[in-house]
């Protein structure tokens, strides 16, 4: 019998491919070594990591397979965290 | 005998669908949340307040490492996620395996932070040294502490995995949830410290 879940596996590769593409961004970022602000960065880094992070809790924490309730929970969850990130972020700078 | 376990058969039937774990954890689990939440939008504003200052101390952070970091609890994940569905199946022996692994992987990333935090301490960056640094040792510090919680947790579902009359589902599911959020938190200060600009 077969015990290794191809699913998991596939989520895995998924999460490590999204984390290592990180490192591109930083190559492609950066002016002779020195980082330089970029808010395209910024906002890609947090919404890249929003995505990681319900992938975790809709795969690997099994809320796809929960009641609906904690499925939609944990959405709005995830929206508000990137809502107020991405909000307090702007409204710095907008007042920089 | 079947030959492979569809995916879906490793979940609860739709019949009985259920929150993975106690319901209590995911309290806690969305309470923390929000906690970790309040902390990144203070550093993110701080941040833009003093992108300069904060850039340059950015840089002396070694991007691969914290890359590494990532991997290494993304893999503890993945084990914690198959140890819960071993012992669904009622194959202790391997869920028993895989918790190890995860308490492995899980020391693995502590021995990282601590060889960075030492690596940055030589090179004279400290808490007190810059505001990005003050940021970055508070929340690797405070994740680090969920980790040593974490080791606990795991130490509980290895004991429960190990004896018979002890093993309960929801027990098992309950750590493992308590694992992945120790995860997803550092999904998301792996960003905001080692990659936003």
């Amino acid at each position: 019998m077969s015990t290794f879940n191809k699913r998991l596996f596939a989520v895995w590769l998924i999460l490590v491919g999204i984390t290592a593409s990180y490192l591109w961004i930083d190559h492609s970022a950066g002016q002779r070594g020195v980082p330089t602000a970029s808010t395209v960065i910024t906002v890609g880094a947090i919404c890249f990591a929003l995505i990681k992070v319900r992938i975790i809790m809709r795969e690997f924490m099994e809320v796809r397979g929960a009641p609906q309730l904690l499925c939609r929970l944990t959405d709005f969850w995830v929206v508000l965290m990137g809502v107020a990130m991405l909000g307090v972020y702007f409204a710095g700078k907008a007042v920089a | 005998m079947t030959t492979t376990e569809s995916p879906a058969s490793l979940l609860p039937p739709k019949s009985s669908r259920h929150v993975p774990g106690q319901p209590d954890m995911w309290v806690f689990v969305l309470f923390e949340s929000l906690v970790f939440t309040s902390y990144f939008c203070v550093y993110l504003y701080a941040r833009t307040q003093h992108e300069a200052a904060f850039l340059r101390s950015q840089a002396h952070l070694l991007l691969w490492l914290g890359v590494l970091d990532t991997v290494v609890l993304l893999t503890s994940s993945w084990a914690v996620a198959r140890c819960v569905q071993h012992a669904r199946a009622g194959r202790y022996g391997l869920a028993r395996r895989d918790a190890w692994v995860t308490a492995g992987l899980g020391f693995v990333f502590l021995v990282l932070k601590i060889v960075e935090w030492a690596r940055l301490i030589h090179f004279g960056h400290t808490f007190t040294s810059t505001q990005f640094f003050q940021y970055y040792f508070f929340l690797t510090a405070i994740h680090f502490v969920h980790l040593l919680i974490g080791f606990v947790v795991i130490g509980v579902l290895i004991l429960q995995l190990k004896d018979p009359r002890r093993r309960r589902q929801e027990t098992v599911e309950t750590c493992a949830t308590y694992w992945h959020t120790v995860d997803f938190f550092w999904v998301l200060i792996f960003a905001l410290l080692y990659v936003v600009r």
